[in-house]
């Protein structure tokens, strides 16, 4: 369009004629988009932090297990030997291939009882040291320690658990599960300490303890069910494992990422997603909304000098492309002042986080912290900015249809 | 249609309908109007003045008749052709609310020229040359809720003339001056049509007007009564 600067420049002196008006839209687009971008942001902080949260509770970034666990979960399903795993997976990290930790664990779920209360676990055997580098359990302990190298009996259970058990630390716990061969073997184990998490698997079912003991208890001899990676970040989980399948490729194996391990992941994905159209569905309307009346208040006032532009040779598309420029050139400026306000109070929040501790227990089973750090992205912004966009081009094509259709000696009439 | 004429129209007819009655605000107008005529439309209010220069400036249609300016038959053009007809061919004087608020004097000036694509600095130039001509000059920056009447009046005549249409149309350019500021008004745009050849038609009922006309035209209920040359 030639004559775009003139109409933005009519349009801008438009607004300007009336600051009161314009000011008002423009704070009110402004909370508006402000508001919408703290809660995307809020949603893209939210939705990180559960990643994180699931990856290094307990689940990893990536998973190997024989071909069919993840399916079958049964035990028989394991892998005898590691060794060629554990070769790739060095031979990567040394590479710098993305690949921070792994450790070792073997996963069966079973029954546990306590001086006449049952309760069903899921038994973990870990290395207690290695795991630490790759999940956060350890840093869950709420009494007692973390299990000992050397120590074979020892049990950490999850808090919860422990309370139906109604065991403390020091006492005994019978913990019971199917070994590959079908035979059920028990064993007695000393707990040695207690974790919180916040997250339901964890604190109601898991009792941690070590591999070694596991394996023998369990007759797997170098078996494990599950290596469980722990990658740099998340942004290289791909690169990781497609390297992996090269490297292990005609082994019966699966290579699962993280967002394979757990059908809630993906149910995340898709929530945020929703959410996502929701907000900007919600910017739409809250442009349409605030932007639709001013214009059509303002048109009404300049019914007349619309005439007298058509009048003097102005055509209905300039007449039209003046006022959705208008629209533009409001929304613009609130969406401008919005993404300040909104980003000021999500970099704040992000520094210092924001305390929903009293709503944590109701989140807790989605791997949600108490303290949500809202997260500024550029395509949070961007998606916004275009919705708003959006919502203005909306709210003018109705009045300047409107302007563009005068017939320019009844305009002129108008009082 | 001869060399010297501008404009024509037969049998032009216009009609509302207000409060269940239809009024004819044009009842068959034959109307000639001369290359650089300087032409006052008389009558009394509700006569149809205004109705007929809207019709003959192309701001509304008539329900019937024709009309031929410059020999072209206006009214087969379509809505932008039109738009650019009135861009190229006719200056606007209107009654009231002739400027654009948020432009200055200058700039108003200038809005015909600019929409003609002139380059800026020329169509400043010429807008600052006809604010001189008009008596305005030094006040090119001012907005119009900065000017008094008269002074936003010389302005729209400015406008009307800057842009050397052939036909200038004029409603009531007097009616919002005391006599002393139309009389200066209309004896600048007689000067103009001396000067520059340029065809004026002015719709107006004030005694001001009437005085400085070549050609004077009488209306009423829609018709055209007289045409009387002082
Ligand atoms: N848009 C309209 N709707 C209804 N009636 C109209 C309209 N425009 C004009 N009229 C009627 O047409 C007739 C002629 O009106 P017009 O405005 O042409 O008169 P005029 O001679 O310009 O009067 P004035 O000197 O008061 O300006 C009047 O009776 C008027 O009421
Ligand atoms: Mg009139």
């Amino acid at each position: 369009m030639k004559n775009i600067l003139i109409y933005l420049r009519l349009g801008l002196r438009n607004l300007l004629l009336y600051p009161m008006r314009t000011g008002l839209t423009v704070i009110g687009l402004g909370i508006g988009i402000a508001a919408l971008t703290f809660l995307s942001a809020m949603n893209d902080g939210w939705l990180q932090n559960m990643k994180l949260n699931f990856v290094l509770t307990q689940m990893g970034h990536v998973q190997i297990h024989a071909q069919g666990f993840e399916q079958s979960r049964r035990i028989s399903d394991y892998m005898g030997d590691t060794t060629l795993v554990d070769e790739a997976l060095q031979s990567m990290q040394s590479m710098q291939g993305g690949i921070q930790a792994w450790s070792h664990r073997i996963r069966v779920s079973g029954l546990a009882s306590a001086a006449g209360a049952n309760a069903s676990v899921l038994v973990s055997g870990i290395e207690p040291e290695r795991e630490k580098d790759v999940s956060r359990l350890h840093t869950f302990m709420q009494q007692g320690t973390w299990l000992q190298p050397g120590d074979k009996r020892g049990v950490v259970l999850g808090d919860v658990l422990a309370d139906r058990l109604s065991v403390g630390l020091g006492d005994k716990v019978v913990l019971m599960a199917a070994s590959p061969d079908g035979d059920i073997a028990s064993e007695v184990f000393r707990v040695r300490g207690l974790i919180h998490s916040g997250v339901m698997d964890v604190d109601n079912l898991l009792a941690l303890i070590p591999l070694k003991m596991a394996q023998h208890w369990l007759h797997l001899g170098a078996g494990v069910t599950d290596v469980v990676i722990r990658t740099n970040s998340f942004a290289v989980v791909d690169s990781v494992v497609s390297n992996l399948q090269q490297r292990l490729s005609g082994k019966p194996l699966e290579i699962l990422r993280w967002q394979e391990i757990d059908p809630m992941a993906e149910q995340w994905t898709m929530f945020a997603e929703i959410y996502t159209w929701v907000v900007l569905l919600v910017v739409i309307i809250v442009v349409l909304a605030e932007v639709l009346n001013t214009m059509l208040m303002s048109m009404h006032d300049r019914v007349r000098e619309f005439g007298l532009m058509a009048a003097l040779g102005t055509t209905q598309q300039q007449l039209f492309a003046m006022v959705v420029y208008e629209t533009l050139v409001l929304v613009f400026i609130g969406g401008i002042l919005g993404f300040l306000l909104g980003g000021a109070v999500s970099l704040y929040y992000g520094e210092y986080g924001l305390d929903l501790s009293q709503y944590a227990t109701a989140f807790s089973f989605m791997y949600m912290s108490s303290v949500v750090y809202p997260e500024l992205t550029f395509n949070g912004c961007a998606r916004i900015l275009v919705a708003a966009m959006l919502g203005a081009v909306l709210a003018g094509l109705y009045p300047a249809w409107k302007a563009s259709r005068l017939n320019p000696a009844q305009a002129m009439r108008e009082i | 249609m001869s060399d010297h004429v501008l404009l024509e129209a037969g049998g032009l007819c216009k009609y509302y309908h207000s409060g269940g009655s239809d009024v004819a605000a044009l009842d068959q107008v034959d109307f000639q109007l001369e290359k650089g005529a300087f032409t006052v439309l008389s009558g009394r209010s509700g006569s149809g003045k205004t109705t007929l220069l809207n019709m003959v400036g192309l701001l509304d249609t008539p329900d019937m008749g024709s009309l031929h300016i410059a020999g072209e038959n206006v009214l087969a053009l379509s809505l932008s052709e039109r738009a650019n007809f009135r861009l190229q061919r006719i200056g606007f004087v209107f009654q009231a609310y002739n400027l654009i608020r948020v432009l200055s004097a200058r700039e108003n000036i200038a809005y015909v020229l600019q929409l003609r694509g002139m380059k800026k600095t020329e169509r400043l130039a010429i807008a600052d040359h006809w604010l001189f001509e008009v008596g305005l000059d030094g006040l090119g920056n001012r907005r119009p809720d900065q000017l008094s009447g008269g002074q936003q009046q010389r302005v729209a005549v400015a406008r009307a003339l800057a842009s050397k249409p052939a036909l200038v149309l004029a409603d009531e350019p007097t009616a919002n001056l005391d006599s002393v500021h139309g009389e200066s008004l209309m004896s600048l745009m007689r000067d103009l049509n001396d000067r520059c050849g340029m065809t004026f038609l002015i719709a107006s009922h004030d005694p001001v007007a009437m005085a400085a006309a070549q050609q004077c035209v009488y209306m009423q209920d829609g018709r055209i009564v007289s045409v009387a040359t002082p």
